[in-house]
């Protein structure tokens, strides 16, 4: 369980969803009235089951989380950062594995939310269309038992903090994204809880006020003594401010350590992004030392393509890679090659670099390099 | 960047209060709000609806002319049947069919505050996701669901003196207020069985996965037997036998009878109309209707309280307390 001088930690956590079943899903028959009634008391009674396939949100994560750090948890969509923080936030209970925060087992929930601040920006989460900026932050800390006169002095220094001040008495409908962004973010620095947990604070938001926000983020950390965990699925900004980063795939730890652990760990691997017209990928496989090959997304960019493959490096990947793409109908535009960056990382999902590791016998030392990068928090703690 | 060590302010929880010591983690009791910080955070809720009513001006006539146009209605429709319904009272409940109506409609509307809206208002918090804002706070998970009903009492509750004051001043109904204190106690006991049965209903949000649709505990109770058997309009009387046992089973039936005899002031506290009444000759029948009223919520009460805290235990073990995942 807790070691000293942690503050968040957890062992072999999991949690599995229980599957949504699709009903009668392409008939115009669906489960209604006494039949739902039915079906779902006699499920909730545990005689009978959900036969749609469950969600493994989570497999045997474990992590440890220092008093005072900035701890980054990047992922694509769905790779279980928001299960992760909910149940660090006692909001959900894993369904297998153990752990503490704040002192707290994960068995307390409710004694986990006395010292945690949470803030998600999915779904505008909390946010009460009716009120002011300022009432919605001192509802909040109405809610959490705040007295008045220090619910009056946090709201405003966290409205300041977050530069809302001179738009307090907005209403969310008159403020841009980013400005109802802040206002959620605002309720989490009303407490100084010895964590708080931000799911995707900067979604959204410009790069500027992303900067801004980060670098309170800092100052908070380093004034308040306060420990920060953040998810993103970008990790290129997540490198400026945390002290600790793991990267979830599919439910598990696929990558953990410092951003300059992780940034050794991708150093032989190489990034050629090129751009094509419209045409497609050849259907023979890729030459053997690619590790991923991903369609980046421009915006705007007719008539053009742009790809993104990672690969081991090696003298002839460009020259490789170019050849093979050749096979397809169409032409090269442009085509560089860069080191890679942290954001490189989410391309590269654990399972792919194992499948890979097989095929690859003369890079079996770097291989081993890159997946030893992969070890769980404890192994790298060790 | 480089691991800076830092000297941590003392943490603080939520209400500012500093964070004891960490203790090793074991399963212990879990320390809950204070209660007076429970009040202070319905008192939250009571202003924020204040607040929300306050900046709705348009809302604010509307809901005026609704307790208007629909009290109005009521009454329209008793004062029709009056003349029919008159002589199905019997001699429990006077000959003042307006009274008999008044006390029904409005005791009506309580219960259906109290029964219906907990699962509504944990519905709509669930999917406009202040849910989880309110499960992310401190608070028992009790408050927030009376939290939110302030809305609906502030709403509801004025129905009563509106309702009264009209039947007295236009429609000729008359009150005998002289046993108001235990008029007032039965009511308590009404609300609180009916709130039971109100967190049984919210709790099948995330018991049973009712999200969408008929909810069936209010849907059954308030809906089907209520309405039909527990005497709002016409007397329980006047049902087939077998019916009249079944209106037995919900406390509406012995609040409209309590509340009828002693704000009637045509009313006979010693005629028996309900056949649990008649069958036991040696209580009176209020003292009937006070027993299986305390009965009544004696169970629901507990139960809805186990039945709601098992809904949110099980939607935090399946992860589906809130909607956005």
């Amino acid at each position: 369980m807790e070691q000293a001088g942690e503050l968040a930690c957890i062992e072999r956590v999991s949690k599995i969803y229980p599957g949504v079943e699709a009903s009668l899903r392409g008939t115009k028959l669906e489960w209604k009235g006494p039949a739902l009634w039915g079906r779902n008391l006699v499920r909730a009674a545990s005689l009978t089951s959900s036969k749609a396939p469950s969600v493994h949100a989570l497999r045997d994560v474990s992590l440890s989380i220092a008093p005072g750090e900035i701890f980054g948890l990047v992922g694509p969509n769905g790779s279980g950062k928001t299960t992760l923080i909910k149940i660090l936030a006692g909001l959900i209970r894993p369904t297998s594995g153990v752990g503490s925060v704040a002192g707290v087992s994960l068995e307390q929930p409710g004694e986990i939310r006395r010292r945690v601040s949470y803030v998600s920006t999915t779904g505008w989460m909390g946010l009460e269309w009716p009120l002011t900026a300022e009432e919605n932050v001192r509802f909040f800390a109405a809610l959490c038992g705040m007295p008045g006169a220090l619910a009056r002095a946090r709201t405003e220094a966290a409205l300041r903090d977050v530069d809302l001040w001179e738009d307090r008495h907005k209403y969310p409908s008159q403020l841009s994204n980013g400005m109802r962004q802040r206002v959620i973010l605002a309720r989490a620095l009303l407490f100084h809880t010895p964590l708080v947990l931000l799911d995707e604070p900067t979604v959204g938001l410009d790069p500027l006020t992303v900067r801004a926000m980060l670098a309170l983020l800092h100052r908070l950390c380093a004034e308040r003594g306060q420990t920060i965990l953040l998810t993103d699925h970008q990790a290129s900004e997540m490198e400026q401010v945390a002290n600790h980063i793991a990267v979830l795939a599919d439910g598990e730890i696929a990558l953990y350590g410092t951003p300059a652990q992780l940034r050794d760990s991708l150093r032989d691997v190489t990034v050629i992004e090129v751009h094509t017209e419209e045409m497609d990928l050849p259907t023979t496989p890729p030459p053997n030392f690619t590790l991923a090959v991903e369609h980046v997304d421009r915006p705007g960019a007719l008539g053009v393509r742009s790809w993104r493959v990672h690969a081991w490096k090696s003298p002839d990947a460009l020259d490789q890679t170019l050849t093979w793409l050749a096979q397809s109908e169409g032409r090269v535009i442009f085509v560089a090659e860069r080191d890679p960056s942290l954001h490189d990382v989410l391309a590269l999902p654990r399972a792919q670099i194992k499948e890979q590791r097989a095929s690859l016998v003369g890079d079996q030392q770097a291989t081993d390099h890159l997946v030893a990068g992969m070890a769980t928090a404890q192994e790298v703690d060790a | 960047m480089t691991t800076q060590a830092r000297r941590p302010q003392t943490p603080e929880q939520h209400n500012g209060d500093p964070v004891g010591p960490a203790q090793p983690a074991q399963p212990a009791s879990v320390t809950r709000m204070p209660w007076w910080r429970e009040l202070s955070a319905l008192w939250a809720f009571g202003l924020r609806e204040y607040r929300i009513w306050q900046s709705y001006r348009v809302n604010q006539a509307l809901w005026i002319a609704n307790l208007f146009v629909t009290t109005l209605l009521f009454f329209l429709l008793g004062q029709t049947s009056a003349g029919q319904a008159q002589h199905l009272l019997g001699p429990a409940y006077g000959t003042n069919y307006m009274s008999f109506i008044v006390v029904g409609i409005t005791a009506n509307v309580f219960i259906n505050t109290n029964l219906s809206d907990p699962y509504i208002r944990i519905q709509r918090s669930y999917f406009n996701g202040t849910m989880d804002l309110f499960l992310l706070s401190p608070m028992s998970i009790y408050t927030p669901l009376l939290g939110l009903m302030t809305k609906s009492i502030l709403d509801d509750y004025p129905r009563l003196f509106f309702t009264f004051g009209f039947g007295m001043l236009f429609f000729g109904a008359t009150f005998n207020f002289a046993a108001w204190p235990l008029a007032l106690a039965f009511t308590v006991l009404f609300l609180a069985a009916g709130f039971g049965l109100g967190m049984l209903s919210a709790s099948s949000f995330y018991l049973l996965d009712i999200k969408k649709g008929t909810e069936p505990v209010q849907f059954v109770v308030q809906q089907l037997l209520a309405t039909l058997l527990a005497g709002a309009y016409y007397p329980v009387s006047v049902l087939p036998k077998p019916l009249q046992w079944l209106a037995c089973l919900i406390p509406h039936t012995y609040a409209f009878d309590a509340l009828r005899r002693l704000l009637d002031p045509g009313a006979h506290l010693d005629s028996p109309v309900l056949p649990i009444q008649s069958a036991l000759p040696d209580l009176s029948p209020l003292a009937v209707d006070g027993l299986a009223l305390l009965i009544l919520t004696a169970i629901l009460l507990p139960l809805g309280v186990l039945a709601y805290g098992r809904g949110i235990e099980r939607a935090r073990r399946q992860g589906t307390l809130t909607r956005w995942q």
